[in-house]
């Protein structure tokens, strides 16, 4: 139960243009941490263009913006997919056909543990399906596997 | 027979737990204000730190229902009692582990006393519901705050869902962005953050460290069980928003993450000792020796799995897959068609760990998008013909596993003809030498470094204070090009004076520079440009400055023993200048004790001076 409204929360989040930065809502300039603040000139850098967070392309710069707050979890604001960096990691594991992401994903999916290898092995397959060019959206990688899942008999039923 | 007995007991606790709350507290109220728990949830300085013994850590008067809650649990507990009793009551809300503590001591008895707290139950049910895993990353020189590693919970889900989606729990200062370096290392210091406990997603973390700051990190999870762990989870909802003082050596984010394992388990004896400093991997120790590690995982950093990756090609495979990164199109060619489909693969693996690498913290380009897609494609595609199961990387030995943080030295040594020795107490860390198990190699962090020698014919005179000696030694690669520094300041005795009175004159010094350093098998280059201010009441200026160079070379001989030569000097800018070349030999008898050998010619305008020392090293703490 729990898993799926947490796939939900994250599925549902990421079909609306803008995600928050990752890091939570209401995470602004004077509101940086100790830790995941750095000293020097590149990782300011870093911080720098990480500010926000639209809609991740792939290739994008990745990590957070080094800030924390200590509201609630950041899970209701924005969608694994839509963080930045972590369509690069999504799509590498894709093309290995497996990893960290890639599980994070199907779990993020509502996929039980029993279907997983199986979910992987689909998407490796269409890996160029998936990624057709390297200006795809996180919403439209999204799409396009979702579109596999239906078309996959074992899979559909996380479509619904 | 005996159920007949406790029948009319029972009626008689209900009948009690039905009087107000006051009445049938007053003589127990302050005995439970001072078991373990309450003492835990009030976040009470037992002695574990200076500053305000006896009083609550939390210096956010919204934790306290008490007008003096902060310097009497007891008055709290008493508050307490008197906000949490009714059902329905809001401070239910606010409380769930102070409420879980009264309802189990005062038999308080309701099948749902959250049922009205809506928020508070909607986050209960977001947080996972599997093990409480203490995360280290490690070492991160860059940046001052993480210098000794960093330490945070993490709250997983179920096993086989991985660890991306769980729950991190961190304690931080929250600095404000305008201060300068400076600034922010005093008010670090003397306390002028405030700090406050965050729930954020893992994944999260693991971009900051491992993917932007290539730290590795260590997972260890904790042997808390289902009723421990539910009282850690309900009193970090009790210090949502709340604020602590944030002071960088004590009272640290470390420390913190003790008082949280002791809300879950009072008693764990955790905190008993009183500490100057919290040193992140002595968290993990204090931890480990209380038997609540219960399993260890290693997360390397990208920069370390990118050199595995390569570590599996040759030199002349690693250039192209270098050149391949830039160019595609040179996966048709003659050259990367006559390696394995195994090798290819490998190679168009590295070639994207080293493009995302390079650009992870730059804004998106679209050529480098449209290369790192295409190394993904050529993955993928190679993908079906490769057989071999993946190299596992090989796990480095854990922090835990280092030497202790603290070290007293003894030394014998001879300048010149004269006879010395020496007395030394370094409180923290590590040096280039020591012993690099369990430690970030080529880092090292030497803060408050004192020695004392005696001579022949002088009693005991400082030689040498290093208030911080810090120094970077990053190794440059196909892939990776970063920039080595220092900065070592303190008193250090060295040759100073005219010609006629030339002698060792206290200076007082600071230095520092950038430098450039390799890695060849198991020796470290290194050069360093050096740059320097020193105060010597030798010289007329107050400060007279000075620039210069140095090199040297550093063998990881093998069994933890370190050898190394180095040399360097600097003009000052009253035409003196001063030039050392020295070499060094470490060697670790056990974990906490080692054999050292100094052997260094110390020259100012062509007098020099040779002193050899050999120290016996023990570390502690």
């Amino acid at each position: 139960m729990k898993k799926i409204l947490l796939a939900t929360a994250l599925l549902g989040a990421s079909m609306t243009a803008s995600a928050n930065a990752p890091g939570g809502p209401g995470c602004g300039w004077g509101n940086m941490l100790f830790e995941g603040q750095s000293g020097l000139p590149i990782h300011l850098l870093a911080t720098l263009v990480n500010g926000t967070s639209g809609n991740a392309t792939f290739g994008m710069t990745s990590g957070t913006n080094g800030c924390d707050t200590s509201g609630p979890l950041a899970y209701s604001g924005s969608s694994l997919l839509a963080m930045n960096g972590v369509l690069e990691e999504v799509a590498h594991d894709i093309a290995m056909g497996e990893g960290e992401a890639l599980t994070a994903l199907s779990v993020s999916m509502g996929v039980s543990s029993d279907d997983r290898g199986h979910f992987n092995s689909v998407l490796h397959q269409n890996f160029s399906a998936i990624f057709p060019h390297e200006s795809v959206t996180a919403e439209e990688v999204l799409a396009s596997i979702q579109a596999i899942m239906k078309a996959d008999q074992q899979l559909v039923k996380y479509t619904a | 027979m005996p159920l007949i007995l406790i029948a009319p007991l029972a009626g008689l606790l209900f009948l009690f737990c039905l009087l107000p709350p006051m009445a049938q507290a007053s003589v127990s109220v302050a005995e439970l204000a001072e078991s373990p728990r309450w003492q835990a949830l009030m976040h009470v300085n037992r002695g574990a730190t200076l500053r305000g013994r006896g009083r609550s850590y939390v210096t956010d008067e919204n934790f306290f229902l008490a007008p003096d809650g902060r310097d009497n649990p007891a008055a709290e507990l008493h508050a307490s009692i008197a906000a949490l009793a009714r059902p329905g009551s809001e401070s239910r809300c606010t409380y769930p582990a102070r409420y879980r503590f009264l309802a189990e001591h005062l038999g308080w008895q309701e099948a749902e006393p959250f049922a009205h707290c809506e928020e508070y139950l909607e986050w209960r049910g977001q947080i996972p519901e599997g093990p409480i895993v203490l995360i280290f990353p490690a070492a991160y020189l860059n940046s001052p705050s993480s210098m000794f590693g960093h330490t945070l919970l993490r709250i997983d889900g179920e096993e086989e869902d991985g660890v991306w989606l769980s729950q991190a729990v961190n304690f931080g200062a929250q600095v404000d962005s305008s201060d300068n370096s400076i600034f922010y290392i005093y008010r670090g210091l003397a306390g002028g953050y405030p700090g406050y406990f965050s729930i954020v997603p893992y994944l999260t973390k693991i971009q900051d460290y491992a993917h932007l700051e290539n730290r590795d990190m260590w997972e260890y999870t904790l042997a808390l069980d289902d009723e421990e762990r539910r009282w850690l989870v309900e009193h970090l909802w009790e210090l949502r928003d709340i604020r602590f003082d944030y002071y960088f050596f004590d009272e640290n984010c470390s420390f913190r993450l003790l008082e949280l394992v002791e809300v879950a388990r009072p008693g764990s004896r955790l905190l008993d000792d009183y500490r100057f400093a919290e040193v992140p991997v002595n968290t993990v120790r204090a931890l480990d020796d209380a038997g609540l590690i219960e399993k260890r995982v290693y997360r390397p950093s990208k920069a370390v799995e990118l050199d595995h990756l390569a570590s599996q090609l040759s030199p002349s495979a690693r250039r192209l897959a270098r050149r391949l990164a830039a160019d595609p199109s040179l996966a048709t060619g003659e050259e990367f068609q006559e390696h394995t489909a195994e090798q290819q693969r490998l190679m168009a693996q590295t070639a994207y760990e080293f493009l995302r690498f390079r650009n992870r913290t730059r804004e998106r380009d679209p050529q480098v998008a449209r290369n790192s897609l295409a190394m993904l494609r050529l993955v993928n595609s190679l993908s079906s013909q490769v057989v071999a199961e993946a190299v596992p990387l090989r796990e480095p030995e854990p922090p835990e596993d280092g030497h202790a943080t603290k070290m007293v030295a003894a030394a014998y040594g001879q300048r010149g003809g004269d006879e010395f020795g020496e007395v030394q107490l370094r409180y923290t860390y590590h040096d280039l030498f020591d012993n690099s198990t369990g430690f970030l190699r080529g880092a090292q962090i030497e803060g408050i470094n004192i020695r004392l020698r005696s001579t022949e014919s002088s009693a005991l005179k400082l030689e040498r204070l290093d208030l911080v000696n810090i120094r970077s030694l990053a190794p440059r690669s196909t892939f990776v090009r970063p920039v080595s520094w220092f900065v070592n300041g303190g008193i250090e005795r060295v040759q100073s004076g005219t010609a006629a009175d030339r002698d060792y004159r206290p200076s007082y010094f600071i230095e520092g520079g950038p430098g450039l350093s390799w890695q060849w098998g198991s020796l470290t280059p290194f050069i360093f440009a050096t740059f320097r201010a020193e105060h010597n009441h030798a010289y007329d200026p107050f400060v007279t400055g000075a620039a210069g160079a140095s090199t040297g070379l550093l063998w990881h001989a093998g069994r933890g023993a370190t050898l190394g030569v180095q040399g360097g000097g600097y003009y000052l800018t009253n035409d003196e200048y001063r030039h050392r070349a020295g070499a060094t030999a470490n060697l670790p008898l056990t974990r906490n004790n080692a054999l050292r050998f100094d052997l260094e010619r110390l020259a100012v305008r062509g007098d020099a001076d040779t002193e050899f020392r050999i120290s016996w090293r023990y570390f502690y703490d």
